[in-house]
Protein backbone atom coordinates (compact mmCIF):
# COMPACT_ATOMS: atom_id res chain seq x y z
CA UNK A 1 0.00 0.00 0.00
CA UNK A 2 1.28 3.33 -0.73
CA UNK A 3 0.52 6.32 1.58
CA UNK A 4 -0.86 9.29 0.65
CA UNK A 5 -2.22 10.04 -2.79
CA UNK A 6 -1.58 8.79 -5.95
CA UNK A 7 -1.86 8.65 -10.06
CA UNK A 8 -4.97 6.61 -11.14
CA UNK A 9 -5.30 5.69 -14.52
CA UNK A 10 -6.70 1.84 -14.41
CA UNK A 11 -9.82 2.82 -16.11
CA UNK A 12 -12.34 -0.02 -18.14
CA UNK A 13 -12.71 0.92 -22.25
CA UNK A 14 -16.01 1.79 -21.96
CA UNK A 15 -16.96 5.53 -22.90
CA UNK A 16 -15.25 8.22 -22.86
CA UNK A 17 -13.99 8.39 -18.93
CA UNK A 18 -14.46 5.01 -17.99
CA UNK A 19 -14.60 3.94 -14.50
CA UNK A 20 -11.86 3.17 -12.54
CA UNK A 21 -10.49 -0.36 -12.68
CA UNK A 22 -10.87 -2.20 -9.03
CA UNK A 23 -9.25 -4.99 -7.39
CA UNK A 24 -12.81 -6.87 -7.13
CA UNK A 25 -10.78 -9.69 -7.23
CA UNK A 26 -9.90 -8.92 -3.10
CA UNK A 27 -13.19 -7.85 -2.56
CA UNK A 28 -13.10 -4.19 -3.36
CA UNK A 29 -16.59 -2.62 -4.21
CA UNK A 30 -17.75 0.29 -5.77
CA UNK A 31 -19.87 2.18 -2.97
CA UNK A 32 -20.67 5.76 -4.25
CA UNK A 33 -20.24 7.54 -7.90
CA UNK A 34 -20.54 11.32 -7.86
CA UNK A 35 -20.52 12.99 -11.21
CA UNK A 36 -19.05 16.63 -11.31
CA UNK A 37 -17.29 17.07 -9.04
CA UNK A 38 -13.96 19.17 -9.22
CA UNK A 39 -11.10 18.62 -7.36
CA UNK A 40 -8.51 20.75 -5.04
CA UNK A 41 -5.15 19.32 -3.82
CA UNK A 42 -3.68 21.44 -1.17
CA UNK A 43 -3.47 25.18 -2.55
CA UNK A 44 -3.43 24.08 -6.06
CA UNK A 45 -6.31 25.45 -8.40
CA UNK A 46 -9.26 23.34 -8.68
CA UNK A 47 -9.42 20.65 -11.41
CA UNK A 48 -12.49 19.50 -13.19
CA UNK A 49 -14.93 18.43 -14.63
CA UNK A 50 -14.42 14.86 -12.75
CA UNK A 51 -16.38 12.40 -11.47
CA UNK A 52 -15.94 10.71 -8.12
CA UNK A 53 -15.73 7.25 -7.11
CA UNK A 54 -15.52 5.50 -3.73
CA UNK A 55 -14.68 2.64 -2.75
CA UNK A 56 -14.84 0.19 0.25
CA UNK A 57 -10.77 1.12 -0.06
CA UNK A 58 -10.16 4.39 -1.47
CA UNK A 59 -11.58 7.52 -2.72
CA UNK A 60 -10.90 7.82 -6.25
CA UNK A 61 -11.67 11.16 -8.76
CA UNK A 62 -10.99 10.70 -12.28
CA UNK A 63 -11.18 13.80 -14.98
CA UNK A 64 -14.15 13.94 -17.40
CA UNK A 65 -11.79 14.75 -20.23
CA UNK A 66 -8.55 13.42 -19.80
CA UNK A 67 -8.48 9.53 -19.76
CA UNK A 68 -4.77 9.56 -18.14
CA UNK A 69 -5.80 12.09 -15.34
CA UNK A 70 -7.30 10.68 -11.74
CA UNK A 71 -6.31 10.82 -8.80
CA UNK A 72 -6.63 8.33 -5.39
CA UNK A 73 -6.47 8.10 -1.90
CA UNK A 74 -6.73 4.45 0.02
CA UNK A 75 -8.42 5.17 3.19
CA UNK A 76 -6.36 3.88 5.34
CA UNK A 77 -4.25 7.60 4.32
CA UNK A 78 -7.15 9.72 4.79
CA UNK A 79 -7.20 11.16 8.62
CA UNK A 80 -9.51 12.91 8.58
CA UNK A 81 -12.64 14.26 6.61
CA UNK A 82 -15.38 16.83 6.93
CA UNK A 83 -17.91 18.92 5.76
CA UNK A 84 -16.61 22.37 4.92
CA UNK A 85 -19.03 25.13 4.46
CA UNK A 86 -17.78 28.26 5.60
CA UNK A 87 -17.18 30.44 2.31
CA UNK A 88 -14.07 32.21 4.21
CA UNK A 89 -12.40 29.00 4.79
CA UNK A 90 -12.80 27.70 0.86
CA UNK A 91 -15.18 29.25 -1.91
CA UNK A 92 -17.80 26.13 -2.47
CA UNK A 93 -19.30 24.01 0.02
CA UNK A 94 -16.64 20.60 -0.35
CA UNK A 95 -16.06 17.74 1.65
CA UNK A 96 -11.76 18.25 3.45
CA UNK A 97 -9.86 15.42 3.64
CA UNK A 98 -6.30 15.82 5.41
CA UNK A 99 -4.00 12.73 3.93
CA UNK A 100 -1.64 11.03 5.91
CA UNK A 101 1.65 10.88 3.84
CA UNK A 102 3.83 8.79 6.19
CA UNK A 103 5.86 11.73 5.94
CA UNK A 104 6.71 13.38 8.82
CA UNK A 105 8.55 16.85 7.65
CA UNK A 106 5.78 17.14 5.11
CA UNK A 107 4.37 20.85 5.94
CA UNK A 108 7.14 22.72 5.02
CA UNK A 109 7.99 20.63 1.93
CA UNK A 110 4.24 20.38 0.87
CA UNK A 111 4.45 24.79 1.16
CA UNK A 112 7.49 24.94 -1.24
CA UNK A 113 6.09 23.05 -4.00
CA UNK A 114 2.54 24.79 -3.87
CA UNK A 115 4.15 27.72 -6.46
CA UNK A 116 5.26 24.84 -9.19
CA UNK A 117 3.63 23.68 -11.77
CA UNK A 118 3.34 20.08 -11.51
CA UNK A 119 3.54 18.52 -8.15
CA UNK A 120 4.30 15.87 -5.88
CA UNK A 121 1.49 13.81 -5.02
CA UNK A 122 3.00 12.37 -1.72
CA UNK A 123 3.15 15.69 -0.51
CA UNK A 124 -0.53 17.01 -0.78
CA UNK A 125 -1.56 16.73 2.29
CA UNK A 126 -4.86 18.32 2.10
CA UNK A 127 -7.78 17.12 -0.95
CA UNK A 128 -11.34 18.84 -1.23
CA UNK A 129 -13.71 17.58 -2.98
CA UNK A 130 -16.55 20.39 -4.63
CA UNK A 131 -19.14 18.74 -5.72
CA UNK A 132 -21.64 20.76 -8.04
CA UNK A 133 -24.82 19.95 -5.89
CA UNK A 134 -23.63 20.46 -2.29
CA UNK A 135 -27.05 19.26 -1.25
CA UNK A 136 -25.11 16.07 -1.60
CA UNK A 137 -22.28 17.13 1.11
CA UNK A 138 -24.15 15.14 4.15
CA UNK A 139 -24.61 11.93 1.85
CA UNK A 140 -20.99 12.31 0.71
CA UNK A 141 -19.85 12.54 4.35
CA UNK A 142 -21.83 9.70 5.29
CA UNK A 143 -20.55 7.54 2.66
CA UNK A 144 -16.80 8.59 3.84
CA UNK A 145 -17.46 7.39 7.32
CA UNK A 146 -18.92 4.68 6.63
CA UNK A 147 -15.82 3.27 3.86
CA UNK A 148 -13.30 4.40 6.78
CA UNK A 149 -14.88 2.50 9.12
CA UNK A 150 -14.38 -0.55 6.68
CA UNK A 151 -10.69 0.38 6.97
CA UNK A 152 -9.13 -0.02 10.16
CA UNK A 153 -5.55 -0.34 10.46
CA UNK A 154 -4.19 -3.33 9.29
CA UNK A 155 -2.16 -4.67 12.21
CA UNK A 156 -2.79 -2.94 15.67
CA UNK A 157 -6.16 -2.64 15.39
CA UNK A 158 -7.26 -6.17 16.31
CA UNK A 159 -4.41 -6.55 18.39
CA UNK A 160 -4.95 -4.15 21.75
CA UNK A 161 -6.56 -7.46 23.20
CA UNK A 162 -3.98 -9.35 22.63
CA UNK A 163 -1.49 -6.83 24.27
CA UNK A 164 -3.06 -6.16 27.52
CA UNK A 165 -0.48 -6.70 30.03
CA UNK A 166 -2.39 -9.34 31.99
CA UNK A 167 -2.12 -11.63 28.96
CA UNK A 168 1.81 -11.66 29.56
CA UNK A 169 1.59 -13.67 32.45
CA UNK A 170 0.12 -16.76 30.21
CA UNK A 171 3.44 -16.81 29.43
CA UNK A 172 4.49 -17.02 32.44
CA UNK A 173 3.18 -20.79 32.42
CA UNK A 174 0.03 -22.34 32.56
CA UNK A 175 -0.38 -21.95 36.77
CA UNK A 176 -0.71 -18.28 35.89
CA UNK A 177 -2.99 -18.62 32.95
CA UNK A 178 -6.15 -19.89 35.30
CA UNK A 179 -6.10 -17.48 37.72
CA UNK A 180 -8.95 -16.08 38.50
CA UNK A 181 -8.29 -13.42 40.81
CA UNK A 182 -5.88 -11.33 42.90
CA UNK A 183 -5.81 -13.07 46.05
CA UNK A 184 -5.03 -16.64 43.89
CA UNK A 185 -2.17 -14.30 41.89
CA UNK A 186 -0.39 -13.80 44.43
CA UNK A 187 -0.52 -17.44 46.43
CA UNK A 188 0.36 -18.90 43.03
CA UNK A 189 3.23 -16.26 42.54
CA UNK A 190 4.62 -17.07 46.07
CA UNK A 191 4.65 -20.81 45.22
CA UNK A 192 6.48 -19.42 42.45
CA UNK A 193 8.97 -17.77 44.42
CA UNK A 194 9.15 -21.04 46.79
CA UNK A 195 10.32 -23.22 44.31
CA UNK A 196 12.80 -20.91 43.01
CA UNK A 197 14.71 -20.26 46.16
CA UNK A 198 14.72 -24.12 45.99
CA UNK A 199 16.94 -24.78 43.51
CA UNK A 200 19.33 -21.95 44.82
CA UNK A 201 20.28 -24.75 48.01
CA UNK A 202 20.43 -27.29 45.24
CA UNK A 203 22.75 -25.74 43.26
CA UNK A 204 25.15 -25.81 45.75
CA UNK A 205 24.76 -29.50 46.40
CA UNK A 206 24.62 -30.21 42.36
CA UNK A 207 27.68 -28.07 42.43
CA UNK A 208 29.71 -29.76 45.31
CA UNK A 209 28.78 -33.34 43.57
CA UNK A 210 30.13 -31.85 40.61
CA UNK A 211 33.89 -31.01 42.17
CA UNK A 212 33.88 -34.14 43.85
CA UNK A 213 33.39 -36.41 40.40
CA UNK A 214 35.88 -33.81 38.41
CA UNK A 215 38.28 -33.18 41.76
CA UNK A 216 38.48 -35.75 43.77
CA UNK A 217 41.45 -38.08 43.26
CA UNK A 218 40.00 -41.05 45.30
CA UNK A 219 37.57 -41.02 42.21
CA UNK A 220 39.72 -41.33 39.26
CA UNK A 221 41.72 -44.02 40.94
CA UNK A 222 38.38 -45.86 41.63
CA UNK A 223 37.48 -45.79 38.45
CA UNK A 224 40.89 -46.92 37.21
CA UNK A 225 40.51 -49.90 39.38
CA UNK A 226 37.02 -51.01 39.11
CA UNK A 227 35.94 -49.53 35.59
CA UNK A 228 33.64 -51.68 34.04
CA UNK A 229 31.15 -52.03 37.28
CA UNK A 230 31.45 -48.75 37.80
CA UNK A 231 30.07 -47.45 34.40
CA UNK A 232 27.83 -50.86 34.38
CA UNK A 233 26.58 -49.35 37.73
CA UNK A 234 25.84 -45.48 36.90
CA UNK A 235 24.24 -46.31 33.16
CA UNK B 1 -12.48 -2.69 24.77
CA UNK B 2 -11.97 -0.43 27.61
CA UNK B 3 -11.83 2.71 25.75
CA UNK B 4 -14.33 2.16 23.50
CA UNK B 5 -16.70 1.54 26.31
CA UNK B 6 -15.48 4.64 28.15
CA UNK B 7 -15.41 6.81 24.93
CA UNK B 8 -19.04 5.88 24.22
CA UNK B 9 -20.00 7.26 27.74
CA UNK B 10 -18.94 10.99 26.94
CA UNK B 11 -20.95 10.73 24.13
CA UNK B 12 -22.25 14.77 23.53
CA UNK B 13 -19.62 16.17 25.99
CA UNK B 14 -16.80 18.60 24.82
CA UNK B 15 -13.57 16.79 24.36
CA UNK B 16 -10.37 18.14 22.59
CA UNK B 17 -8.77 15.77 19.96
CA UNK B 18 -5.15 15.95 19.55
CA UNK B 19 -3.89 14.42 16.31
CA UNK B 20 -0.70 13.33 15.58
CA UNK B 21 0.13 15.99 13.00
CA UNK B 22 -0.48 18.30 16.04
CA UNK B 23 -3.66 19.89 14.98
CA UNK B 24 -5.99 19.71 18.27
CA UNK B 25 -9.85 20.01 17.40
CA UNK B 26 -12.21 21.00 20.15
CA UNK B 27 -15.69 19.56 19.39
CA UNK B 28 -19.36 17.72 21.01
CA UNK B 29 -18.39 13.71 20.56
CA UNK B 30 -20.76 12.41 18.44
CA UNK B 31 -19.83 8.87 18.30
CA UNK B 32 -16.81 6.49 18.56
CA UNK B 33 -16.50 2.95 16.97
CA UNK B 34 -14.88 0.14 18.41
CA UNK B 35 -11.50 1.61 16.11
CA UNK B 36 -11.53 4.50 18.06
CA UNK B 37 -12.68 6.60 14.91
CA UNK B 38 -14.21 9.92 16.80
CA UNK B 39 -16.91 11.87 15.02
CA UNK B 40 -16.93 15.62 16.51
CA UNK B 41 -19.56 18.32 16.35
CA UNK B 42 -19.33 21.64 16.61
CA UNK B 43 -16.41 21.51 15.76
CA UNK B 44 -13.47 24.85 16.22
CA UNK B 45 -9.56 24.21 15.53
CA UNK B 46 -7.87 25.04 18.85
CA UNK B 47 -4.81 26.62 17.39
CA UNK B 48 -6.32 28.62 14.52
CA UNK B 49 -3.89 30.84 13.43
CA UNK B 50 -1.87 27.86 12.57
CA UNK B 51 -5.00 25.60 10.42
CA UNK B 52 -7.19 28.58 9.56
CA UNK B 53 -8.92 26.55 6.76
CA UNK B 54 -10.28 24.23 10.02
CA UNK B 55 -12.28 26.99 10.61
CA UNK B 56 -14.96 25.80 8.67
CA UNK B 57 -15.55 22.64 9.58
CA UNK B 58 -18.79 22.21 11.32
CA UNK B 59 -18.17 18.15 11.96
CA UNK B 60 -16.01 15.85 11.17
CA UNK B 61 -14.59 12.56 11.34
CA UNK B 62 -11.04 11.40 12.57
CA UNK B 63 -9.60 7.97 12.38
CA UNK B 64 -8.87 6.78 15.25
CA UNK B 65 -4.95 5.77 14.30
CA UNK B 66 -4.02 9.51 14.04
CA UNK B 67 -5.12 10.73 17.23
CA UNK B 68 -2.83 10.90 20.05
CA UNK B 69 -5.11 12.39 22.83
CA UNK B 70 -8.27 13.02 23.65
CA UNK B 71 -8.61 15.35 26.39
CA UNK B 72 -11.38 14.87 28.40
CA UNK B 73 -14.11 16.80 30.20
CA UNK B 74 -13.20 16.77 34.14
CA UNK B 75 -17.15 15.57 35.28
CA UNK B 76 -16.56 13.04 32.29
CA UNK B 77 -14.23 11.16 34.51
CA UNK B 78 -14.98 9.03 37.20
CA UNK B 79 -12.37 7.51 38.85
CA UNK B 80 -14.28 4.67 41.20
CA UNK B 81 -15.95 3.58 37.47
CA UNK B 82 -12.63 3.43 35.87
CA UNK B 83 -11.08 1.59 38.61
CA UNK B 84 -13.32 -1.00 38.24
CA UNK B 85 -13.46 -1.24 34.60
CA UNK B 86 -9.40 -1.68 34.37
CA UNK B 87 -9.50 -4.14 36.83
CA UNK B 88 -12.12 -5.98 35.09
CA UNK B 89 -10.45 -5.64 31.65
CA UNK B 90 -7.01 -6.83 33.65
CA UNK B 91 -8.45 -9.92 34.55
CA UNK B 92 -9.68 -10.78 31.01
CA UNK B 93 -13.17 -10.29 31.72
Amino acid sequence: MVAGLRYFTDRSDDGAAGAPLLDTVNGEELMHVQPAVSIVLSNHPPESPGTLYISTKQVIWLSDTERTKGYAVDFLSVSLHAVSRDPEAFTSPCIYTQIDTGDEDDESENSDSESNETFDLSKITEMRLVPSDPNQLDALFEVFCECAELNPEPVEEDEPEEHNWIFSADQLGPAMGIIDGVDQEWDSSQTHFTTIGHPNGDHDLARNVLELQINDQRFEDAEEMESNNRNGGQQ
Amino acid sequence: MLFFSYFKDLVGKEVTVELKNDLAIRGTLHSVDQYLNIKLENTRVVDQEKFPHMLSVRNCFIRGSVVRYVQLPPEGVDIELLHDATRREARGG
